[in-house]
């Protein structure tokens, strides 16, 4: 039977050469389509890995008079003890410029005795930052005091960069080399999504800030009690201006995470809308085609009848042959598509290509088997005699 | 008017090369009323369309009006077509889409005539075949003999010399038939109009000037029954 | 002649309902997508409220250092100090706007936080950017030297701030812990416009970094004006001149570079495309055109495969034209102009779709401030998009229909 509707199909290349190139084309733009759905679900799975609600961040520029790293540091002091001092905040705790949903990024590569030339993400955290998130440490531990008289600047990475660069065995006490420097690592923590729901887990390592590096951490996570509203905002902002004396800005972490998330769906509804529309466009475009096409085979259709053939079988010799046509279509689709995981195109995982792959063969398999099958339930409701009347 | 040298005609599918027409020799003249009969499948449909310039033969060579026609470009054939040949089908042809007046100005709209003097020669030719009521009529609105009256209308109103007619009663009840082929005698005695027609009825066949039996794509009889210029 | 083709397009159009739909579906979406593209990007581009001396000035957004010895580079907008000094003093230009990239602070009021993009800007500012004033007018130049706390506010913010007042110059707002007595109030401007957005507009004397600091770097930009458009060409060169002779402050680089670039080169040479080299708009236009020509692919073969249906069923009317003397080229003609008749008729729907849904778009203020339009230079665009996708999409299916022969024609019936 198959190779029959091969025949058919064979006799009639030219005819078919533009309904296959459509349903290729088609194929193609599902195959993106599913891309970016199937990396975005990918994601959006991995849980956040920390807890930002009641997080709010300030930011101020350093202040011109503080010069020397030991007033810096003193500086930082100043502000955490005076923010303690609210009954409304938790906690506290400082952090470079690529805070959590902030749209910095800073990164660099890494090395160890096992790997060289890592790619991660730089961090600069205090003592506090880890209990202000609720982040998950996974062994060893996180920044304390004792950390000041350490002599060998100390790091905490996370579970990303424990497997990348240590090959996912236990990485407390090893080293990693970063230009020159030889950075401990003290503790491994849970991975932190912190770029937004959608985005993906990347490295990460975090460094303590230190005196030297007070004077370029001027972003306080402050973790608020529930039902901490406005007013207690604005008095808050009020004495913060006057402390630092420069621009203050208070932000919500959860307003942020909105925001980011925005970043990546809107590209992402902006896809589908157009998708969607293009395969509006193809699904009724081919029903049409197929409709005439077998409407234009009625008297072929009339024999097949007259010679027993029944009319269930009829229709599905005809949901048969669109469905080989779509074959042939997918195939030459899957050899393109196939480039992309072979080639690492874009860096996703092989994973991502090959279910965005499957699903766009199962849609287009599904739209193509939709669209035939009412022209071939019409075609089995042909009765032979009036079809080979006609001609 | 219509001489035919030597046609032959062949079709080649994949392995076999089918001989429709052999070394077929004719020569039509000037207001003769020609019949041409055969068995199904004899070729007369191919030598009507390789008379009416639709088609063009293996070998061999087709002077109309003494004119040479193997060597003329589409543009050349079709222009050709348009001046002198006038074309009767069995299944009518007309264009569902038009009105009937529209159907019959059709052959005027490839030349150059203005807009208003195709409606008066349509509106003409189709007072000829008798359908002035029937012109803003769509096809099919009309009965079987109505709409090959309509195709009639078409095929006179450029007033070309031939007519080609290729089974024009073959769809129609025998009343109807007749009404049809006076009407082609009509427009051949009055008009002088060169008529060649493919038929299967004899009765028909017998009223015109001259018959000729085709049989697997050979002649094999031609009978002249009526003489008529010498 | 064309009359009688209209008339047998009509009657084919209305025969095939559901080809008609499918085709003018394609067609009409099509186009929407693209006249709501484009108008999106000629908002961006071309000049508008209240930048509308773009195509005589050039832009100043970025300074770059660059290390030879390890390929280091540093970007960032320029100080003040640096475009007070070595812009402001340009011969070319008649006006040069110095301003810095809106920051947001927060503003209280009524115990609800008010977020609000504050902008330090010159007084030639309010020259090379024509805002509208509702009431009061712009600081003066008097004002900024005093280093008077003045501020012109937007409207969006009069509104959230001062409620229904009808009157508010002379009133004093409080935001980022300052008050600043309000001298004028600007109709909004959307945030698209990065260079003239903000809510509160105040001189830079009263910025609470210090402006005198003589670094190359900062957080300014300047808008250069020349006085007609035959200057701007000048202006740039004039610019390039100064900037050869600049040293990096920093000792690690050993290059300085600026280029000051029309409105959208400045955008793009700051993004992933650019560089200092290339401003990227041939790259991004290339981007554009492959992801055009995909996306426009689709429908087009969509249509070419409707138009062989379509024209195979009409094998007799091609049977019988070419058997009463149209020629090829005669039959080819006449579904070309069939096929542009259709793609015709989609145009008008694809606009009047366009525009119902950019009406929404402005309506619902889905960004704010932003009034999208479809203009002459679109609408003109869009109508050529369409008659090459009329034509495209005809051309194959005619060439197709007039290689028939007569004889089949008429006999597949």
């Amino acid at each position: 039977m198959i190779s029959h509707l091969f025949k058919l199909i064979w006799n009639k290349k030219k005819q078919n050469f533009l309904l296959i190139t459509e349903m290729f084309v088609s194929f193609l733009v599902m195959f993106a389509v599913f891309t970016m759905i199937v990396r975005a679900y990918n994601n959006y799975r991995h849980p956040l890995g920390f807890e930002y609600d009641d997080v709010w961040v300030a930011s101020y520029m350093t202040p011109e008079n503080i010069q020397s790293d030991d007033s810096a540091a003193l500086f930082q002091d100043v502000l955490r003890k005076q923010l303690q001092s609210f009954p409304q905040v938790v906690e506290a705790g400082f952090s470079g410029h690529n805070f959590p949903f902030a749209m910095t990024m800073s990164n660099s590569m890494v090395s160890s005795d096992q790997n060289e030339g890592v790619m991660t993400n730089f961090y600069n955290a205090d003592d506090n930052y880890l209990k202000v998130l609720n982040a998950k440490m996974l062994s060893g531990r996180w920044f304390s005091k004792a950390d000041d008289v350490s002599k060998s600047p100390v790091v905490v990475i996370n579970r990303k960069l424990q497997e990348e660069l240590f090959e996912g065995k236990n990485a407390i006490g090893k080293y990693i080399e970063y230009g020159g420097d030889r950075l401990k690592v003290i503790g491994v923590m849970e991975n932190m999504k912190d770029k937004g729901t959608y985005t993906p887990v990347e490295n990460g390592l975090f460094k303590r800030i230190d005196a030297g590096a007070a004077k370029w951490t001027s972003n306080i996570l402050i973790k608020v009690k529930p039902g901490a509203d406005a007013v207690f905002e604005g008095k808050l902002f009020k004495a913060l201006s006057n402390t630092i004396g420069t621009s203050v800005e208070i932000e919500h972490m959860d307003k942020k995470l909105t925001r980011q998330n925005k970043l990546s769906l809107i590209p992402m509804i902006i896809m589908l809308v157009v998708g969607g529309f293009l395969i509006i466009n193809v699904a009724l475009g081919l029903f049409g085609v197929l409709w005439y096409n077998i409407n234009k085979r009625r008297s072929e259709i009339g024999l097949r009848r007259a010679v027993g053939a029944s009319g269930n079988s009829v229709s599905k010799q005809l949901v048969g042959e669109s469905l080989v046509l779509s074959t042939l279509a997918l195939l030459i689709g899957l050899f393109f598509a196939i480039q992309f995981p072979l080639l690492k195109v874009f860096d996703l995982p092989a994973s991502v290509y090959l279910v965005a792959i499957a699903l766009s063969v199962a849609f287009i398999y599904i739209l193509v088997f939709l669209c035939a099958l009412y022209p071939g339930r019409q075609a089995a409701a042909i009765y032979p005699a009036v079809a080979l009347h006609e001609e | 008017m219509i001489q035919l040298k030597q046609i032959e005609k062949s079709y080649r599918t994949d392995t076999i090369e089918t001989l429709a027409l052999n070394r077929i020799n004719l020569s039509v003249f000037q207001g003769e009323f020609l019949s041409i009969m055969g068995p199904s499948g004899c070729g007369k449909s191919t030598l009507l369309n390789i008379m009416g310039l639709l088609d063009a033969p293996t070998k061999g060579e087709v002077l109309i009006d003494g004119r040479l026609t193997t060597h003329l470009s589409d543009k050349q054939l079709a222009h050709f077509r348009n001046q002198t040949i006038g074309f009767i089908f069995q299944s009518f042809h007309l264009i569902n889409d038009l009105r009937v007046l529209d159907n019959v100005e059709l052959p005027l709209l490839y030349r150059k005539v203005s807009a208003s003097e195709r409606v008066q020669l349509a509106k003409e030719a189709l007072t000829k075949v008798g359908l002035s009521n029937r012109m803003k009529h769509f096809p099919s609105q009309l009965s079987g003999g109505q709409k090959q009256r309509v195709a009639i209308a078409r095929a006179i109103v450029g007033r070309p010399q031939i007519i080609l007619a290729d089974e024009p009663t073959g769809n129609l009840d025998s009343a109807m038939g007749n009404e049809i082929m006076d009407l082609l005698l009509h427009l051949n005695a009055t008009e002088g109009t060169t008529i060649v027609m493919v038929t299967h009825d004899e009765t028909m066949a017998k009223k015109t000037h001259r018959l000729v039996r085709l049989f697997d794509g050979a002649q094999v009889n031609d009978h002249t029954l009526k003489q008529v210029y010498a | 002649m064309l009359k009688n083709y209209f008339k047998i397009a009509i009657a084919v159009l209305k025969r095939r309902k559901f080809f008609t739909f499918i085709s003018l579906f394609g067609i009409s979406f099509t186009l929407t997508i693209l006249i709501v593209a484009t108008a999106f990007i000629d908002n961006a581009t071309s000049d508008n409220y209240p930048e509308v001396n773009r195509d005589r000035s050039l832009y100043i957004t970025s300074v770059q250092e660059k290390g030879l010895k390890n390929h280091s580079q540093m970007n960032s907008p320029a100080s003040f100090y640096y475009l007070d000094r070595y812009v402001s003093t340009l011969k070319t230009p008649v006006k040069v706007a110095i301003s810095s990239f809106y920051a947001v602070t927060n503003a209280y009021i009524n115990n609800k936080r008010l977020a609000i993009n504050l902008k330090y800007t010159n007084d030639e500012f309010w020259d090379v950017f024509q805002y509208k004033f509702i009431e009061g007018k712009p600081y003066t130049l008097q004002q900024i030297n005093n280093g008077e706390h003045v501020a012109v506010i937007s409207e969006d913010t009069k509104r959230d701030y001062f409620g229904d007042l009808p009157t508010v110059v002379g009133k004093y707002i409080e935001a980022d812990n300052v008050q600043y007595r309000v001298a004028g109030v600007v109709k909004s401007v959307p945030v698209t416009m990065p260079l003239s957005y903000a809510d509160l507009y105040v001189p830079y004397t009263v910025s609470k970094t210090d402006y005198r600091q003589k670094t190359l770097m900062g957080n300014y930009t300047a808008v250069m004006m020349a006085a007609t458009k035959a200057d701007v060409p000048k202006m740039k060169e004039e610019y390039a001149a100064i900037v050869a002779k600049i040293k990096p402050d920093d000792k690690e680089y050993d290059e300085f570079i600026s280029i000051a670039d029309t409105y959208v080169a400045s955008f793009i040479r700051n993004s992933p495309l650019g560089s200092s080299d290339e401003s990227g708009i041939s790259k991004l236009v290339m981007a554009a055109s492959i992801f055009l020509l995909f996306f426009m692919l689709l429908p087009t073969l969509n249509l070419v495969n409707i138009n062989i249906s379509r024209i195979m069923e009409r094998s007799s009317e091609i049977g019988v034209r070419k058997a009463f003397g149209a020629s090829s080229s005669t039959l080819v003609g006449q579904f070309i102009v069939e096929n542009l008749i259709l793609t015709f008729l989609g145009c008008i729907i694809g606009i009047i779709i366009s525009f119902i849904i950019l009406q929404l778009m402005n309506n619902t203020n889905m960004i704010a401030n932003m009034h999208l339009t479809i203009n002459g230079t679109v609408l003109l665009y869009s109508m050529a998009a369409c008659i090459i996708f009329g034509l495209i999409s005809g051309v194959y299916p005619a060439w197709r229909m007039s290689r028939l022969q007569v004889v089949t024609a008429l006999k597949s019936q």
